[in-house]
């Protein structure tokens, strides 16, 4: 069975999402507190921190389907790349809505302030904004419908990356090690474009 | 309080040294051994972690020197063998695992302090109407209250005002936060 055949997709595909979909059930697990699992004495912030860290990692994954396809010749990965997307879209969806209904239960006063207050909050909740129009127009009758300009519109991609390891930048207290980690990626992923177009 | 600390008044320890006049401020630190506490094995803060308060703070009734918690000792990672706990204050002022105490005539700069003076201060007063520069502190959710419970208002001074607030009488809080 060739990695690029059908026969491979149908059967990676429901492999690659059930994986996707294990940090959800172990963060599940844990906020039951379910077979010894829990959140600590914080529980809040670690669902915010476990979901938002899982939705730059899966836009992280998403950007790199293209230098990897590009630098080992795997043209089959572009068949994982929406599934990946809608991925982080999905666990940023859940991270911004355990932040409104769980942290701040649904207090726009709260809310409004906190985007307008506060730097990396604002940085946050642009980054999903910006994922929104990509997620609808994921589907196929959507890209054949905007033809060209699918393309132009889903370079909002990038901006949302950048936007979103910017809001974990800004969002720790001091230790920068782990949000330092994901830029260096971001930048080589975004480096990697750039070198490729010359 | 909400978490059911048990220990002793801090000055009942700091009175048996008999601090002279020159004693203006309490500094304490907590034990620097990275192969027992790996999280200093990167320098984050500038190991040791060190803690102050006024002389009058640590001779406060309500400033404890806890060495147990919920009935039991404390586990290693609350701060073991002791541990301050100043409830009218933000929890990193509360210094665990401490190695060594000094009386001194100068203010000692905090951890924290030293790390990133503009977000925290030495005085680190629980205090609703002054913002973190990153995030508001106006409301806050009980610790052990689960994921489900909501946020109820900050109180001022964690709600010990009648007990503390004349520690601070003509200080500008805002300024020294």
């Amino acid at each position: 069975m060739k990695p690029g055949s059908t026969a491979f997709y149908r059967l990676t595909k429901p492999v690659v999402f059930l994986l996707a979909l294990a940090p959800l059930a172990i963060l599940l697990l844990r906020a039951f507190e379910l077979a010894g699992f829990g959140l600590g004495a914080n529980p809040i912030e670690e669902l915010l921190h476990v979901l938002g860290r899982w939705g730059l990692k899966f836009l992280l994954l998403t950007l790199a389907i293209t230098p990897i396809r590009r630098w080992a010749g795997w043209n089959w990965l572009l068949r994982f790349r929406r599934m990946l997307g809608l991925f982080s879209f999905f666990y940023i969806f859940l991270h911004f809505t355990v932040y409104a209904v769980l942290d701040q239960g649904l207090n726009m006063a709260v809310i409004i302030e906190d985007v307008i207050k506060r730097p990396y909050i604002t940085l946050g909740v642009t980054g999903f904004l910006l994922l929104i129009p990509l997620a609808i127009t994921s589907t196929k009758g959507m890209m054949r419908r905007l033809g060209r300009r699918w393309q132009k519109l889903h370079r909002l991609v990038y901006l949302a990356a950048i936007v979103g390891i910017w809001h974990f930048y800004w969002q720790v207290k001091l230790d920068t090690l782990d949000a330092t980690f994901y830029a260096a990626i971001l930048l080589a992923l975004l480096g990697s474009r750039i070198y490729y177009r010359r | 309080m909400v978490i059911p600390w048990v220990g002793i008044p801090l000055a009942s320890i700091l009175k048996k040294f008999d601090p002279n006049s020159k004693a203006k401020y309490v500094n304490f630190k907590t034990l620097h051994d990275p192969s027992r506490m790996p999280g200093q094995k990167r320098r984050i803060l500038n190991w040791p972690y060190e803690e102050g308060l006024t002389i009058a703070e640590a001779m406060h009734p309500l400033s404890l020197m806890a060495v147990g918690v919920y009935g039991y000792e404390l586990p290693n990672q609350n701060g073991a063998p002791m541990r301050l706990v100043v409830p009218w204050k933000y929890g990193f002022k509360s210094i665990k695992a401490i190695a060594e105490i000094n009386f001194t005539s100068r203010r000692p700069r905090s951890s924290w302090e030293q790390a990133i003076s503009s977000e925290y201060g030495f005085y680190a007063n629980v205090n609703p109407e002054v913002a973190h520069p990153r995030w508001s502190q106006a409301r806050e959710r009980v610790i052990g209250a689960g994921v489900f419970a909501g946020k109820k208002p900050t109180e001022m001074f964690n709600g010990y005002g009648d007990e503390v607030a004349s520690l601070y009488a003509g200080l500008d809080l805002r300024k020294n936060y």
